[in-house]
């Protein structure tokens, strides 16, 4: 028993790891490029006038052609 | 037969002036590089490394050493940690750790990806001309009823979709 307790304690002995550039800004990095992206694609998927061509059904009400 | 003599003589010159190089130190011989040497190197596959990771002890490490000579229960356990430690770099725990980098790598992704929708919205709008007219929506509902009138793909396509009793699309 007594060994496992110093063994324990061995483990506990660690060195203080500095944080790198992921720990500090990824969380950053990673939520600012979220957020370029959603409201770049946001914009150029909605508002620019990109006919997407989406299927008719369920969409369009027909309308009368025959004049 | 001379041949083979010869090359006796050569095999014997060429041994002892390696010895003799050896016996005067670096005399004419390239000092060895530091990453000719064998290495210290942190790997999961690898438990023992050829050599120890800190090459130049410090005086109270070398008294260390010479403690570690005799029996190990009388070494404290901050003792054992040094030692692990001029033998060691990192711990197999410290090794394994994972890291944030994923984060930085996404983020760095999406942004330029992002940069690239900015291309698209320049290009619509400097680039390509207006689209054609039967585009519109009263020509695309023209042409929606058109379709359906004409049974357009009844089996599985469009027509299929559309209720002809109730007049509207299919739930």
């Amino acid at each position: 028993l007594a060994r496992s307790v110093r063994h324990t304690a061995v483990r506990q002995a660690h060195r203080k790891h500095e944080p790198d550039f992921h720990d500090k800004y990824g969380n950053l990095v990673l939520l600012g490029g979220a957020a370029v992206f959603t409201v770049v694609w946001g914009y150029a998927l909605t508002q620019i006038g990109i006919e997407w061509g989406f299927s008719p059904v369920g969409r369009v009400t027909p309308k009368e052609w025959r004049e | 037969m001379l041949a083979s003599r010869a090359f006796g003589l050569v095999g014997k010159r060429a041994l002892s002036t390696s010895i003799c190089l050896r016996a005067h130190g670096h005399a004419g011989v390239v000092k060895a590089e530091d990453f000719s040497l064998p290495a210290y190197v942190d790997r999961r596959d690898l438990p023992l490394p050829e050599v120890a990771f800190v090459k130049d002890l410090s005086a109270q490490q070398k008294a260390l050493k010479e403690k570690e000579k005799a029996s190990w229960t009388a070494l404290s356990v901050d003792e054992k940690v040094e030692l692990y430690r001029i033998k060691f770099n990192e711990t197999y725990a410290e090794m394994n750790k994972g890291t944030n980098e994923w984060k930085t790598v996404l983020g760095g992704v999406l942004f330029f990806l992002g940069l690239t929708g900015l291309i698209l919205i320049w290009q619509k709008h400097f680039m390509y001309g207006p689209i054609p007219h039967t585009f519109s929506d009263e020509w695309v509902a023209a042409q929606t009823k058109r379709m359906l009138d004409m049974r357009m793909n009844p089996v599985e396509g469009i027509s299929s979709q559309w209720d002809y009793e109730k007049n509207e699309w299919k739930k």
